[in-house]
């Protein structure tokens, strides 16, 4: 596991550039936008680079070569799901602070640091994302997975947009449930983002690992 | 010690059916053409693909089982993968570092740098021979005791080859316990190095043989229409019409070189060897 998260922080590493430009992007969105997006952006960027390690590790048949190391399929998977929750967690934190500069030079600091502890929320819901492109692109390779990334999104975005107009069409207040959703405390939400996050994580990491072992290379 | 008993596999029109023994502290060789099978069976060794029928093991534990600590002792060369091109031979040393509690950093460092291999380089950048090296020197460097190497030396010049195969022979030598599996197209390679030699053709083991054996007791006979038709057939394995006459391949040399001093005999090689058993009539 060491091994493969060392490759995976290498890997990683290649594309400082790219990194590089990303935070410096995201400190002129601090500046500018006067908001906490800089924190979702910087989480899902990284989020995204995290699970492209992925791409790399297929390129070039490099399945072969690593199933002979000393590791096996669910390990191989398990590490992934580790280093995407790991690096989405750092860029948060990087994220975080950046958020709090900005907010501390213009003066607002109070109002940050009471902020955070809803910003927390990104991470459950991110990683929820990244908890359904893992298996699509084990499943699919990096091309493939993106065209199911879409169709999956499409799906939701009319499963959601049908319900609301059923809901409407029933008569039943859709904005009085969005505003009692928004009342939700922070406490509460959190929470309950957790263990839906660590729910999805559970059914993604086993439809993944069945997956891997069905997998010839 | 592996044991591969009555391995099957099926992909379409191609059906896979060997078994092959590579005991401790020997070299063995699987030679044939492309698409005989050769990696289908590397890969069923290595637990990449799962066999439809028969079981492979490695010292006594089936391959699909095989844990980490199992496979630390196997190190693996393969002809079309291994660490991503991206990273170098500096980021290599670290990984491997943490994979194998055994990595020979020394030893490896050493070696990369008498090969001329840079550490501050992308693989990508690398020539054929430096990633074949490379991928050599990966195998070897965590001290195991079971080296599989699938075509080490296809598509590189002779330096190249003979590095690698020097490489290997410095490796046996430490630990006369350790054990290679190696596939090659070029015979030389393998008729310097292997103590045995399994033939594959057509998913099939079709010749199983010492290579001393193949380059003392194998012969091409060749002779005109005349001194073929008194020629006792009863050690010729494989024979072939051409335009000079008749091309026959035996395994007793010397029955013909004492009875028929006439006809040309040529010592067999591994090459005659793939081209007779898989060819001709």
């Amino acid at each position: 596991m060491r091994g493969l998260i060392e490759k995976d922080i290498r890997l990683t590493l290649i594309r400082k550039q790219t990194i590089v430009v990303f935070i410096a992007m995201a400190l002129f969105m601090g500046v500018s936008m006067n908001g906490s997006f800089v924190v979702a952006y910087l989480t899902m960027l990284a989020m995204m680079i995290a699970i492209g390690t992925l791409s790399y590790d297929e390129l070039d048949n490099g399945y072969a070569f690593l199933m002979t190391l000393p590791i096996d399929k669910k390990t191989y998977v398990k590490e992934k799901y580790l280093f995407t929750l790991g690096v989405s967690v750092i860029a948060w934190c990087i994220g975080a602070v950046l958020f709090c500069i900005v907010r501390v030079v213009q003066g607002n600091g109070g109002t940050a640091f009471a902020e955070l502890p809803e910003l927390m929320a990104i991470i459950p819901a991110m990683y929820m994302s990244g908890c359904i492109l893992i298996p699509l692109q084990l499943k699919y390779g990096a091309e493939k997975s993106r065209i199911a990334l879409f169709i999956i999104f499409g799906l939701i975005a009319v499963i959601i947009f049908g319900s609301t107009t059923l809901l409407s069409s029933m008569n039943i207040p859709v904005e009085g449930i969005s505003a009692s959703l928004d009342s939700i405390s922070t406490a509460v939400v959190i929470p309950v983002l957790c263990a839906l996050c660590i729910a999805a994580a559970f059914v993604s990491y086993l439809i993944s690992t069945k997956i891997m072992n069905k997998k010839e290379f | 010690m592996v044991k591969v008993d009555n391995l099957v596999k099926n992909y379409g029109d191609f059906h896979l059916e060997v078994s092959l023994e590579i005991p401790d502290g020997t070299v063995t060789g699987i030679v044939g053409k492309n698409g005989a099978g050769k990696s289908t069976t590397i890969k069923s060794i290595l637990g990449l693909i799962s066999p439809d029928q028969g079981s492979i093991t490695i010292n006594g534990k089936e391959a699909s089982q095989l844990t980490g600590t199992d496979k630390a002792s196997i190190g693996v060369a393969l002809s079309d993968s291994g660490f991503s091109q991206y990273l170098r031979v500096e980021d290599v040393t670290c990984i491997l570092k943490k994979l194998y509690p055994t990595f020979d950093e020394t030893f490896f460092r050493d070696n990369c740098k008498a090969q001329g291999l840079p550490f501050n380089k992308k693989i990508s950048e690398f020539s054929t021979g430096m990633k074949a090296k490379l991928r050599v020197l990966v195998a070897m460097s965590h001290r195991a005791s079971l080296l599989i190497m699938d075509e080490p030396t296809a598509g590189l010049d002779v330096e190249a080859r003979n590095d690698i195969l020097d490489l290997l022979r410095g490796y046996l030598l430490e630990d006369e316990k350790r054990s290679i599996l190696i596939t090659s197209h070029i015979s030389s390679d393998l008729e310097g190095i292997c103590d045995d030699i399994y033939l594959i053709h057509n998913g099939k083991v079709i010749l199983h043989e010492e290579t001393d054996a193949v380059l003392s007791n194998y012969a091409l006979l060749k002779m005109d229409e005349q001194a073929y038709s008194r020629l006792d057939k009863s050690y010729i394995l494989k024979e072939k019409k051409d335009s000079f006459g008749y091309s026959c391949f035996t395994n007793e040399k010397q029955f013909y070189a004492e009875n028929y001093p006439d006809i040309v005999i040529e010592n067999g090689n591994i090459d005659d060897l793939i081209l007779m058993m898989t060819g001709g009539n």
